[in-house]
């Protein structure tokens, strides 16, 4: 097993029209360690959400490599059929907005993804706990998604993201809705759980003061990536 | 039919008892509307005497005593005018009505002819002026028979049939018309009209599950963006369906149970068809709901993101 968890080579994403081709990804490579936190950056409508959808599995390049913890996920054509599995076992979402599900609870939406996956109740019960508890929201486990703050809200989303033990979370703009204190609380968080728990974090946003929290920034523009280390990097 | 035919059935090989009986569809006027109603006439203390009195009791006079069904809303001694006469109420049923479904109400067979056939003297006096000839009183639809025990119906009605050259039907063959002709022909036509009904049951369950999903697309998106299966995603919208579908069913059912006896006619609940409601129910509920599966599917997991 390699330490990478994300490996992408040559990867293209063409849209094309009755009248023309527009080539949103020209082509890039990049790679991820396994508990590296990344900075996906980039001006509007270049790129940032299709190559994370590509990531997530869930729009198809045109073009490329993708490996995903090890394992080949597409190759000029899906290798894995399915993408779904994948998703629920290997990746995790977070999203600007909380997206929960809004007439579960709490811990209902935090274990989702294990009861889908077959776990024990049991084990996913304790689980949740565990990461609900880690996370500092215990307290709201039985608490519908409607009585909670913004910033507990994206806690839910993030524990939510948790529940699978997943080896990547693709997150976008997760704290763009949130103030700058619990911003950086959750940007923290993220931080932490990447170190902790080895888990590679893809995360698109404008925030510069954020930079402190990544290891490293992936830049996109006009189709192309490039990766700096955050420690070397001046953002304006 | 003449009223004295009872005489020549009376005297037929096994027959114990006969009587003779009207039947009128009449007006009779209620605390709220005019109410159709048919009047059975019998003669007292004869075969053809009301069932099931739940209060009050049968008819003991010949004249100006009626029985009526507890569904016309009429009190003991509540007076009812009738043709030239009023009268009396003297005893109630449950559950008394004609193979239409109307309720049934009880008078002598005196008195139904009267009803029937005495007309009013404005009548009376155009009619002579026509040249029409009074009418008979003593006419009577049907005359009611009760068979010695030791005899058959069937061979008693054929006999009657071959030497009296009227029609005669055993209490078997009665049953057997009733459910062939009349009622058979009703549950047919309200069996057009559930059709008619549940076809548009459905269409609205299926307006009603398709906006639901529409309005939830987005968490469908979510969904399916961290992977939840098609089959799970349908398995939420059929079950959404059915407890729609359910809710529905359980509060039809008591609506129904609660309302029927406001009917003007009969309407008979019973368990079986409630039962077979069900499961036309679930039917409606699943097939309501593939509009909404087929755009649940539709639903793209990249709207969770959005750029």
């Amino acid at each position: 097993m390699s330490s990478l968890a994300i490996k992408v080579e040559n990867l293209k994403k063409e849209y094309i029209t009755k009248d023309s081709t527009l080539q949103v990804i020209k082509g890039i490579d990049f790679e991820l360690e396994k508990g590296e936190i990344a900075m996906l950056l980039g001006p509007s409508g270049s790129g940032k959400t299709t190559l994370l959808l590509m990531l997530g599995c869930i729009l198809e390049p045109t073009s490329g490599r993708i490996t995903l913890d090890d394992e080949i996920v597409y190759e000029d054509r899906w290798i894995l059929k399915d993408t779904r599995k994948l998703r629920r076992e290997k990746l995790g979402f977070i999203f600007q907005a909380h997206n929960l599900i809004p007439f579960l609870n709490v811990q209902d939406n935090v274990t989702l993804l294990p009861q889908l996956n077959g776990i024990a109740e049991v084990e996913y019960k304790k689980k949740a706990k565990e990461i609900l508890t880690y996370l500092g929201i215990e307290d709201k486990t039985n608490y519908m998604i409607g009585s909670l703050s913004g910033g507990q809200s994206q806690r839910v989303a993030i524990a939510r993201s948790l529940a699978n033990d997943p080896r990547i979370i693709l997150a976008d703009e997760p704290t763009a809705a949130l103030d700058k204190e619990r911003a950086i609380s959750v940007m923290e968080l993220l931080r932490k759980l990447a170190k902790e728990q080895e888990v590679a974090m893809i995360v698109v946003t404008h925030d510069d003061r954020l930079l402190p929290y990544f290891d490293s920034v992936l830049k996109i523009d006009d189709g192309y990536l490039t990766k700096t280390k955050a420690s070397e990097t001046k953002l304006h | 039919m003449f009223e004295d035919v009872k005489y020549q059935i009376r005297n037929v090989e096994g027959v114990s008892e006969a009587a003779a009986m009207t039947f009128q569809t009449i007006q009779i006027p209620t605390s709220l509307k005019q109410e159709r109603v048919t009047a059975v006439g019998y003669e007292i203390g004869k075969i053809g005497k009301p069932q099931n009195i739940i209060s009050g009791r049968e008819l003991a006079r010949e004249h100006y005593e009626i029985v009526v069904d507890t569904k016309l809303g009429f009190k003991l001694d509540d007076k009812i005018p009738l043709g030239r006469n009023i009268y009396t109420v003297v005893g109630i049923t449950k559950g008394a009505v004609s193979s239409s479904g109307e309720a049934l109400v009880y008078i002598s067979l005196k008195d139904a002819q009267q009803l029937q056939f005495l007309a009013s003297n404005d009548t009376i006096r155009s009619d002579r002026a026509r040249g029409i000839k009074d009418t008979t009183s003593t006419i009577v639809n049907t005359i009611v028979a009760k068979v010695s025990s030791g005899y058959s119906p069937k061979d008693i009605a054929e006999n009657i049939k071959k030497w009296k050259h009227k029609s005669a039907y055993t209490n078997e063959k009665q049953v057997e018309i009733l459910t062939k002709n009349v009622i058979e022909k009703s549950s047919k036509q309200i069996g057009l009209f559930t059709i008619i009904l549940i076809i548009v049951s459905s269409v609205i369950i299926s307006l009603i599950i398709y906006t639901m999903t529409i309005g939830k697309i987005k968490e469908i998106a979510i969904l399916k963006l961290i992977g939840m299966p098609n089959i799970e995603i349908v398995k939420m919208i059929v079950q959404q369906s059915l407890v729609l579908g359910f809710l529905a069913f359980v509060a039809g059912n008591i609506f129904a149970n609660a309302i029927k006896s406001k009917f003007p006619k009969n309407v008979q609940l019973l368990p079986e068809d409630s039962v077979g409601l069900f499961f036309v129910v679930v039917l409606v509920s699943v097939i309501g709901s593939l509009f909404g599966i087929y755009k649940a599917l539709k639903a793209n997991p990249a709207q969770a993101i959005g750029e």
